[in-house]
């Protein structure tokens, strides 16, 4: 694996000269210096995202507050000519948010207003730093719902959810960003702006709406989006189902599927997750069990029966148990919020059995997740590592993690060998190595093997369009420009 | 649209086009040769499935080859567990249908004229059906896309697995692009389970107020519906149904048990009185007639609006029923309608006034039939939008020497 080079790329060679002749005091004209950052310790925290093991701190942090601040930042990075980086929480695994060469990061954060919710017409127009999970807040009790919900929606914006097509628990049955996505504004590296889409849902044009979210970044920067609104399920049934072995789970996903059941979420957790997260919320898993997988279905109260028990059924053909069987109405009720934050929570309980860990973000065909948790466990045998699982199965979206401690050069290269004989794994059948995450920095290696140079070629000529001189987050997402070195050591944290 | 093929002749381009030549592959290898052969001698190239949509958009620019897709008709792969299915172009929705039949399961676009349709002229042109309500746009079933450019190069985007995020979302772009990025050559789907049962229902209706206050009624109705479709009194005549002056038809999906609750539970909730009622099989013929009337042809302009799902009665209400059968969309804001009268002012006039109301709620009109000497003044794509600029720039990328379908699309596309 690799990781962008340490070495600036459009920056150099002196932007602190840069800032001190000018560069500075434009920014702070532009956004009032309270949203300006630029001393060497103010900046740590914005060195790296949820992928901290490619580090790289920017030279000036600007967190415009309105969109005409933020459009006057980036004509002041264009004029100039300099490198910038949009930010959101810093919540993304891939580097997304890493200020590849230093330069400029605008941080949305400040860019946080719900600006309209409309319930007749289901759409709401946000600004980039609203956290996803305001939204669903904001929607609480009105019957209605912004239906992606990442495992990180405490945190994470909808500017970022956008820039990299975020998924969730819950994009089985309901899609992905882009399946609730109505239109954008981006503000193009030159400053001027694109609005895309808009209330209503065919427009005549390209969908630049659909090309435009999980372009991460790499085209401009979003700064307003109009969600679609989607109707509360009247009703669910989420069921806990435990089994003996990975084997016995993995078999009754297929099962399901199979069966003609499209389950509103379909989570998989193995014994070594089961376990940290017993200790930490005590939700009442099985300690013992080899695996455990939360089955949701929702609908109609008057269709759920038949569905229910042909879910239990199947889940006991493979010689599972259902153990618990939560009847809700709504996904406020106790037992429904204690466990999916146990779910939504699994990575931060993963410190309890490692200092380090490396989160990985496998997909395959749903039917050969049988599969790939062998391959899995195996990996895991031949470097002599512990492997623990939680992860999306009823999108064959895996998300193994590797555990480790980093102070161990020896540990750190096998988890590198593994993750990337995982990855591989999952493209040569026929799957990607990402679900959610992105390509970021760390994924850009496998580009080529999914794609081919034609595709590549194609995908290098849009971002050009929107983004001609790449100051625009460069060295993200395709291979091509920029710097690669050899990735000395995996990642850290993770939530997915 | 919806001229039948025996009608046309072979080489016919659209608005009375003859094209220069025809090239009917029948490999992808074989698509791509077609497309290098004619790009070098630069000549533009139309790519045709089943001809349902042929005289659909702006004028061709010039000349060109028909690159027919029909012999792209093979299943690439179909894991049915995994709720995938990889096809050729020029399959046909009906020859979809039927290897999905045999595991019960089927793709979730009903796009009129099944039987020609293929799935590569679904995904140029973005044709729905009613179902879309419930089932979400063509943009929301596919991942996966290959495409040939004008290079003759086969482009990929997405993939074969439900949740891929790797690269840009090129099936998305290609959704609708009316062929001008390239000739699709082969789409990966997702597909679902058949329900096991299956409803519909006719609410009529003497005054239209009455239909937009259980228009809103039916945005937070206890039920589920999968279609909601508001017809005027003249498209329900030539439905066969009751005549009355507005009725909404709606379809429910699901299992035996939700969908005769649903039955049950939207009497209470809707003012409209209830002229039909009919479940499963005995559904089929006017489930399958609402869907082929959106392709109907009656008179010499059918417009497309897409307006704020709260417009749609109020833009109903501004279209005269003596001169345009309406069949809407009315969970969508789509609101369709074929003019019933020759009279090429009169339904100028109503274009004009119309889209002018569209437009001024963030809406569109399109026109999916004009005659070809009034597409020019009438604007089929309607009045330019900020992005289009945009829209062209993503064409040069693609298409640099614009060959693919130029003159159809948006713009100077």
């Amino acid at each position: 694996m690799s990781a962008p080079a340490t070495t600036p790329a459009a920056a150099e060679p002196d932007f602190v000269q840069l800032l001190n002749d000018g560069l500075l005091a434009k920014f702070i004209e532009a956004v009032g210096e309270e949203n300006v950052l630029w001393r060497r310790d103010e900046l740590v925290v914005y060195e790296c995202d949820g992928y901290v093991i490619a580090k790289n701190s920017p030279d000036v942090v600007i967190f415009p507050t309105t969109r005409d601040q933020l459009v006057a930042t980036i004509k002041i990075c264009h004029e100039a000519g300099v490198p910038f980086v949009p930010r959101g929480a810093g919540t993304s695994l891939a580097g997304g948010a890493l200020s590849v060469g230093g330069g400029v990061m605008i941080t949305l954060t400040r860019m946080k207003s719900i600006l309209e919710i409309n319930l007749r017409d289901r759409y709401a127009v946000v600004e980039p730093g609203v956290v996803n999970v305001w939204l669903t807040r904001a929607l609480a009790g009105s019957g209605f719902h912004y239906a992606p919900d990442p495992s990180s929606q405490g945190a994470c914006t909808l500017g970022g959810n956008v820039a990299t097509n975020s998924g969730g628990p819950h994009t089985l049955k309901y899609g992905v960003t882009v399946n609730h996505v109505k239109g954008v504004e981006l503000v193009l590296p030159d400053g001027s702006t694109l609005v895309t889409g808009g209330v209503v849902e065919d427009a005549p044009g390209y969908d630049l709406t659909g090309l435009i979210v999980g372009h991460e970044g790499t085209f401009g920067i979003v700064s307003r989006v109009i969600v679609n609104l989607a109707r509360d399920p009247e009703a669910g049934r989420t069921f806990l189902g435990v089994f003996d072995s990975v084997d016995a789970a993995t078999e009754t996903v297929s099962g399901i599927i199979a069966a003609g059941i499209v389950p509103a979420a379909l989570e998989m957790l193995d014994n070594l997750m089961i376990r940290a997260v017993e200790q930490a919320f005590g939700f009442g898993f099985p300690t013992e069990a080899g695996a455990v997988l939360i089955i949701e279905i929702d609908g109609l109260e008057a269709g759920l029966e038949r569905e229910s028990h042909a879910v239990a059924e199947i889940v006991r053909q493979n010689g599972g148990e259902v153990q618990k069987s939560i009847a809700w109405r709504t996904r406020k009720e106790p037992e429904y919020v204690a466990i999916w934050k146990s779910r939504k929570s699994a990575f931060g309980a993963i410190g309890r059995l490692s200092p380090t860990f490396c989160t990985q973000d496998g997909v395959v065909p749903r039917t050969k997740l049988p599969h790939i948790l062998r391959f899995i466990t195996a990996t895991g045998e031949k470097y002599g590592l512990r492997i623990a699982n939680v992860f999306h199965a009823g999108d064959g979206n895996i998300h193994p993690i590797l555990l480790f401690d980093e102070r161990d050069p020896d540990q750190v290269k096998q988890v590198l060998l593994a993750s990337h004989e995982i990855l591989e794994e999952c493209v040569n059948v026929g799957g990607s190595v990402t679900g959610e995450h992105g390509i970021g920095v760390e994924k850009m290696e496998f580009m080529p093997k999914l794609f081919t140079p034609e595709d590549l070629s194609a995908m290098e000529t849009i971002r050009n369009t929107f983004n001609p001189e790449g100051n625009c987050s460069p060295s993200k997402m395709l291979p091509m420009g920029g710097g690669c070195i050899e990735k000395k050591s995996p990642g850290h944290h993770a939530s997915a | 649209m919806d001229r039948l093929d025996s009608e046309l002749s072979e080489n016919d381009l659209g608005d009375g086009l003859k094209a220069v030549g025809i090239d009917r592959p029948d490999s992808i290898g074989a698509l791509q040769d077609a497309v290098r052969a004619r790009s070098a001698s630069g000549q533009a190239m139309f790519a045709q499935g089943g001809r349902t949509s042929l005289d659909y958009g702006g004028i061709p620019r010039c000349a060109g080859a028909i690159i027919d897709t029909r012999k792209l008709n093979r299943v690439i792969e179909y894991p049915a567990a995994d709720m995938t299915i990889t096809v050729e172009t020029g399959m046909t929705l009906a020859a979809i249908a039927k290897v999905l039949d045999a595991e019960n399961q089927r793709l979730e676009i009903d796009a009129p004229q099944a039987d020609r349709a293929t799935i590569g002229g679904v995904y140029a042109t973005n044709s729905t059906g009613p179902r879309r309500y419930g089932s979400g746009r063509p943009r929301d079933q596919i991942i996966g896309v290959g495409f040939v450019t004008s290079d003759g190069n086969v482009v990929k985007g997405g993939g074969r697995v439900v949740k891929n995020v790797a690269g840009y979302d090129f099936p998305k772009l290609i959704t609708g692009s009316m062929g001008t990025l390239g000739v699709i050559s082969h789409v990966t789907v997702k597909v679902r389970p058949k329900p096991e049962a299956s409803a519909l229902m006719v609410f009529a209706y003497d005054d239209l107020n009455v239909v937009a206050s259980d228009l809103a009624i039916l945005n937070t109705s206890v039920t589920r519906p999968v279609a909601i479709e508001l017809i005027n009194g003249p498209a329900l005549t030539r439905l066969g149904l009751p005549h009355s002056a507005w009725a909404i038809a709606l379809i429910f999906d699901d299992n035996e048990a939700s969908v005769a609750w649903q039955m049950q539970a939207i009497r209470s909730e809707l003012a409209g009185k209830v002229v039909r009622d009919e479940r499963d099989q005995a559904s089929a013929p006017l489930q399958g007639a609402l869907r082929e009337f959106t392709a109907e042809r009656i008179g010499p302009i059918s417009f497309v609006a897409n307006v704020p799902y709260s417009f749609v009665a109020t833009l109903a209400m501004s279209v005269d029923s003596a001169v345009w059968a309406i069949q809407s969309h009315a969970g969508n804001g789509v609101v369709r309608a074929h003019a019933l009268v020759d009279d090429l002012a009169r339904l100028e006039a109503d274009v004009v006034k119309l889209r002018d109301l569209t437009e001024s709620v963030g809406g569109n009109m399109i026109l999916s039939l004009c005659p070809t000497d009034r597409k020019a003044s009438l604007k089929v794509w309607g009045n330019p939008r900020g992005d289009w600029a945009w829209s062209e720039k993503v064409k040069a990328a693609l298409d640099p020497a614009a060959l693919m379908n130029p003159g159809r699309f948006v713009g100077n596309i």
